[in-house]
């Protein structure tokens, strides 16, 4: 039932952002991004070993995923992270996490039964 | 191996009480999962839950390490589009019990990367402030220019 509903549209937005994901120098930009927005020039000048139309490259790809959003300041682009697509990844490991802490709680509260159990 | 969940709890019950709970199917029904797990390497198993929006309820693995009464590791795939990832239960006696030590690691890929840096709050502390708790809540992340 869930892979029937990830066929359409989603899943191909889906693919986008992991495409978009999948290449370090895009990943570096996102963190960037994630600390502050930036224009254009601010993101190539931390990348020396690649070049400015490499750089907007990366960044286009990263607006089309829906990862990134673009915003005219004067004569600049400045780029933003847009976290959105993100939160099924970000839900994933933090439903995961908040699922063992509730667990853990619920394995001692079984483990003290085990041991009333024995001691009848 | 940074990128992890890990749990520490102390028990109050000897080492062997801890492993029977996570080895014995009928146990682990009680306060984890219904599965027809064994501790056996090789093993496979699955784990049945009630299913939940966007998640399926079901959880499979395999064993990989057995080390009775210290060590228990297994796979585990809780969501087909998700990684595979790798559960590993620790054990070690204290004076007064057990000290259980989980760790679920193997999200390193490409979800684990984002994952992990978005609690880490790598991703700025925006996000986890504004966003976790709306995806917490099963509701749509704000965007947080």
């Amino acid at each position: 039932m869930q892979k029937a509903r990830g066929k359409g549209k989603s899943a191909r937005r889906e693919e986008a952002v992991y495409r978009a994901l999948a290449d370090p120098t895009r990943r570096r930009i996102l963190a960037l991004l994630a600390e502050a927005p930036r224009s254009v020039g601010a993101l190539a000048a931390e990348f020396p070993s690649i070049s400015r139309p490499a750089v907007s490259k990366h960044l286009a790809l990263l607006v089309e995923a829906g990862l990134a959003v673009a915003e005219a300041q004067g004569r600049e682009r400045v780029y933003s992270l847009e976290p959105s697509p993100l939160s099924e990844v970000v839900s994933y490991v933090a439903t995961l996490d908040a699922f063992w802490a509730e667990r853990l709680g619920g394995l001692g509260a079984h483990l003290d039964r085990m041991a009333r159990e024995e001691k009848a | 191996m940074a990128r992890s969940i890990v749990h520490e709890v102390d028990y109050p019950h000897p080492p062997e009480r801890v492993w029977r709970a996570l080895t014995d199917p009928q146990q682990i029904g009680q306060w984890l999962m219904a599965t027809d797990f064994k501790a056996v390497v090789g093993a496979k198993y699955e784990m049945r839950a009630k299913p939940m929006p966007g998640w399926r309820g079901l959880v499979e693995g395999e064993v990989l390490e057995v080390v009775p009464q210290r060590k228990l590791v297994y796979t585990w795939l809780g969501n087909e589009k998700g990684p595979l990832t790798t559960v590993t239960w620790e054990l070690t006696p204290t004076a007064t019990g057990t000290r259980l030590k989980l760790t679920h690691s193997g999200f390193a890929g490409l979800r684990g990367f984002i994952a992990y840096n978005a609690l880490k709050g790598g991703w700025g502390k925006k996000i986890l402030r504004e966003g976790l708790p709306s995806v917490l809540a099963g509701k749509p992340v704000p965007s947080v220019h």
